[in-house]
């Protein structure tokens, strides 16, 4: 096991004794993961991010961030942390120099060594024709751009993304998530996201939250293999109903389903190798003399995983309170 | 590339003052390029002069003194009303994002808060009453003493002080700005006019103007020090309380 940049224990949320935000949520993260936190919206995600960064406090359980706890006077913990949020907001009437030199003084870094980091990065995130400008003119991808600046003011070791893509157009977005990739080979990266293809795309790691709950904590590979679907997508031309009546009768399918009359969905049991389903069913495709159009395996999609995940745990849920 | 910002060891005094500073630096120099700023100055030199002048044939120092600082108390008061109670709320929607995320405590932003509002309305008081006895001073009865004329005038800025950490707190404690100003209004209107009637002379600004013209002539009674304890009192309970309910808050 590497050392851990991040763990959550039995970590709870309760906000005025209503809302349970984060219930009994415990996630690790390695040194050098990048590790995509998964959830649809209000489950959870920005709270637990809030409380990693120790602007809000936990009801219940606690977070560690390099081995120490974390709470809102962990200035020196924060330190070493950056921080991109959904949607920053930043002073309107403060230019991108002025605002970078500020979050430098707040990382107590030296004048010089300010203006060197922020020189550089304004220019990296392409605000240089925009550096004397107020903010409060700024569009949405400029604000984002000058977060991801002041994220990486301190040169951290840890890096918090909250939905870094939100608002972006698709060529901003496709920079961001290379950039995430890139700042991921010599940094901890903890994103969150309820784009999985993002998340898919990018992290090494990934946890999944629903309802304020921690439902999965482990590689993607993981995630898929444990949500595998053991489904078949057939795309055919000729008689569909011919292959319906010679799937009900074969033992290796447990189910099947048609769509539009010309895509058959087929489910094998778990003892049946995923390749030797597919042979199985190409050939009875071709015994019945069906043309095959095209063929897929739905279980590499993180989608249906995610979809998966949330729906076990629903009916957990369900089951716990019955 | 490799941290260059330090370790996660504790934070050393200097290093911890650094944050305060940043803060207490981005404040004032906000607050003094705002056009709140140069109205408020404008105006009140604009008034200092008028009221100076028409007083030349009839004024003496301690009334032309008095009235000037009589105006920090019911006219310039509202300048300070609005500046200090949203010294916090104001910044409610980016305080996580572009402050309390990186390397600053509680008390870092809510003292150095206190500690800017507080700095900036002693130098608009300082810069005004200095214009103010220096034109005081060209008036041809003088009838003050020195010891009179600055303990005036540090009651009245101690006054100021209690105004604005009344501000700062409420800010601290109301979840928008409106609310704040609001309830500071009431409480500062309150005291000044309605404290009097009631008996509550010491905790009363209301009741120090009117004494103004006798402590500019050098009178100081034991119920003045009993007012700058009650001052004093009240700007500490509003920084302590404040600030622990600050530190306990989820942001």
């Amino acid at each position: 096991m590497g050392q851990r940049v991040i763990e959550m224990e039995n970590l709870t949320k309760v906000f005025g004794e209503k809302l349970i935000a984060v219930n009994n949520v415990n996630f690790a993260v390695e040194k050098g993961a990048i590790f995509g936190f998964l959830g649809p919206n209000g489950a959870g995600k920005t709270t637990t991010i809030r409380l990693l960064l120790g602007l809000i406090r936990p009801t219940a359980g606690e977070v560690r961030v390099f081995g120490e706890k974390m709470t809102p006077e962990s200035s020196n913990l924060r330190r070493r942390m950056g921080y991109l949020p959904t949607n920053p907001r930043f002073p309107s009437k403060m230019t991108p120099i002025t605002y970078l030199d500020f979050a430098g003084k707040l990382f107590h870094m030296r004048k010089e060594e300010r203006m060197k980091r922020l020189s550089s990065l304004i220019r990296s995130v392409g605000l240089l024709g925009d550096s004397s400008r107020e903010i409060a003119g700024f569009s949405t991808g400029m604000i984002t751009r000058l977060g991801l600046a002041a994220a990486l003011m301190n040169d951290p070791e840890l890096l918090i993304f909250d939905e870094p893509t939100s608002g972006l157009d698709p060529a901003g977005r496709k920079s961001t998530l290379e950039l995430i990739a890139e700042l991921g080979k010599e940094k901890t990266i903890f994103v969150s996201s309820h784009i999985l293809s993002d998340i898919d795309r990018i992290c090494t790691d990934v946890g999944v939250i629903g309802e304020g709950k921690g439902i999965f904590s482990g590689s993607i590979k993981d995630m898929k293999k444990r949500t595998r679907s053991r489904v078949v997508r057939l795309e055919l031309e000729g008689d569909v109903a011919k292959l319906c009546e010679a799937l009900k009768a074969s033992q290796w399918v447990v189910g099947f389903e048609t769509r539009g009359g010309f895509e058959v969905d087929v489910t094998f049991g778990p003892e049946m190798p995923m390749a030797e389903a597919v042979r199985e069913v190409t050939n009875l495709v071709s015994r019945l003399g069906l043309d095959l159009i095209s063929v897929s395996s739905s279980t590499s999609s993180i989608e249906d995983a995610f979809i998966g995940l949330l729906r076990d745990e629903e009916s957990r849920g369900f089951l716990r309170a019955v | 590339m490799k941290s260059r910002v330090g370790s996660s060891g504790q934070s050393s005094r200097g290093e911890a003052l650094g944050a305060f500073w940043a803060i207490v630096q981005a404040d004032l120099r906000g607050l003094f390029r705002s056009r709140i700023t140069y109205g408020w100055l404008l105006a009140a030199v604009f008034i200092e002069v008028i009221s100076t002048l028409s007083s030349r044939l009839h004024g003496t120092t301690s009334t032309v003194v008095s009235s000037g600082l009589s105006d920090f108390i019911y006219l310039w008061s509202l300048v300070i009303i609005g500046l200090a109670a949203s010294s916090v709320s104001s910044e409610a929607g980016e305080l996580a994002d572009s402050i309390m995320s990186k390397s600053v405590t509680r008390f870092d932003y809510v003292l150095a808060k206190f500690a800017s509002r507080i700095a900036y309305t002693l130098i608009g008081f300082s810069a005004l009453t200095a214009l103010l006895v220096g034109l005081a001073l060209r008036l041809e009865v003088h009838d003050y003493t020195v010891l009179g004329l600055a303990s005036a005038i540090l009651l009245i800025a101690l006054t100021l002080v209690m105004l604005t950490t009344l501000g700062v707190g409420l800010s601290v404690a109301m979840p928008n700005t409106v609310m704040a100003i609001v309830a500071l209004l009431v409480l500062w209107y309150s005291m000044t006019f309605f404290f009097p009637v009631v008996g509550l002379n010491l905790l009363s600004p209301g009741s120090l103007v009117s004494n103004l013209p006798d402590i500019v002539k050098g009178a100081w009674s034991w119920g003045d020090w009993e007012t700058v304890a009650g001052f004093v009192a009240i700007s500490g309970a509003s920084t302590a309380l404040s600030s622990a309910y600050f530190y306990m808050k989820d942001i």
